[in-house]
């Protein structure tokens, strides 16, 4: 008797350990792995989920990393816009850097604000920390600096005024 | 014997899922004055989003236990723990697109019980809590169930 507990609590654990109902993982099978991103923007949370990430529309996806001449991860949502650039012909685990020597870019559009790296302390950092079957998963930090008013010479806010936090994305497809 | 109870699904992204029911007949082989091997199957039935929403699970679970009196008595209190088969399991939910889709599955079962049997007059009756998993496709569902047991026996148990 004490042995068939020992074996059930034990399954029980396995159980526990399976962090899905039966029916979100045969919809991940069908579906693919959802993918999600979230991250902070000085200090207000922003996330986007994707159920079937792998179904998307690989022309206008909702969150992907699409290869061109080189890797492009990119979300849309209520929140705006997330863009990302990895400089590489073939995208491997590992860190990502974009200082602002490497020139202005546009970043992220957090409720109508387009934030760039643009001053000399501003810079985005990512991390892919895994790539398995197609999907990348990772975190990033950054700071950037918001844009005022874009025009022939545009103008910037508060040089390096936006903090990226706690940044991570998660299962996402890697469209070629 | 024949049980009704009601349930909870627990767990992840199981907080739309509606109190569940379950009925289950039972079949005991007394192996001792305190101890029996239990074969059972029953239905258990979760609603998703409330009633009326044509969403929800369904299962069918096939299972043999092993009924250990804590007391050997065959009476009082009792450990039940339980393996087995989904016969039949059917999600019904909405994809992404907000069609209904049905996902069947079987699976592998195991759950363990604590009960109390008592008589009621000269009907023997049994209350139990159990932990119940289902795991299948890499997935599980989990839930909880108090039932209410009335046993129908062919044969009465001796006291």
């Amino acid at each position: 008797m004490k042995y068939l507990f020992i074996l059930l609590l034990m399954a029980f654990g396995f159980s526990s350990c399976l962090k899905q109902s039966i029916a979100d993982a045969m919809l991940e099978e069908k579906n693919g792995p959802a993918a999600s991103m979230s991250y902070k923007v000085n200090g207000t949370p922003v996330s986007i989920t994707i159920q079937n990430a792998d179904k998307q529309d690989r022309n206008n996806p909702t969150l992907a990393c699409l290869k061109t001449n080189f890797y492009n991860l990119q979300a849309v949502g209520n929140f705006g816009e997330f863009t990302f650039n990895f400089f590489t012909d073939s995208l491997t685990v590992g860190h990502y850097l974009y200082p602002t020597r490497y020139g202005n870019m546009f970043f992220i559009s957090n409720n109508n604000v387009n934030l760039f790296v643009n001053s000399p302390t501003d810079s985005m950092s990512f991390n892919v920390t895994s790539y398995d079957n197609g999907h990348i998963s990772g975190n990033f930090t950054g700071v950037l600096t918001p844009l005022k008013s874009a025009g022939v010479v545009d103008i910037y806010g508060a040089p390096s005024s936006v903090h990226i936090t706690e940044g991570s994305f998660k299962n996402v497809p890697v469209f070629y | 014997m024949a049980q009704i109870g009601v349930m909870k699904m627990v767990g992840k992204n199981t907080r739309d899922y509606s109190l569940g029911l379950g009925a289950y007949v039972q079949v005991g082989f007394p192996i001792s004055e305190a101890d029996a091997v239990t074969a059972e199957i029953g239905v258990n039935y979760f609603f998703l989003h409330g009633v009326g929403s044509g969403e929800g699970t369904a299962m069918c679970p096939l299972k043999l236990g092993y009924r250990y009196s804590l007391n050997r008595t065959g009476y009082g209190f009792y450990l039940e723990p339980q393996a087995g088969y989904n016969l039949y399991g059917v999600t019904s939910k909405a994809d992404e697109n907000g069609d209904m889709v049905n996902l069947t599955y079987h699976g592998v079962v195991m759950a363990a019980g604590l009960g109390y049997m008592f008589d009621i007059g000269q009907s023997p009756f049994d209350v139990r809590l159990r932990y119940e998993t289902v795991v299948a496709h890499g997935g599980s569902n989990n839930m909880v169930s108090l039932g209410f047991t009335k046993s129908i026996g062919f044969r009465k148990k001796d006291n």
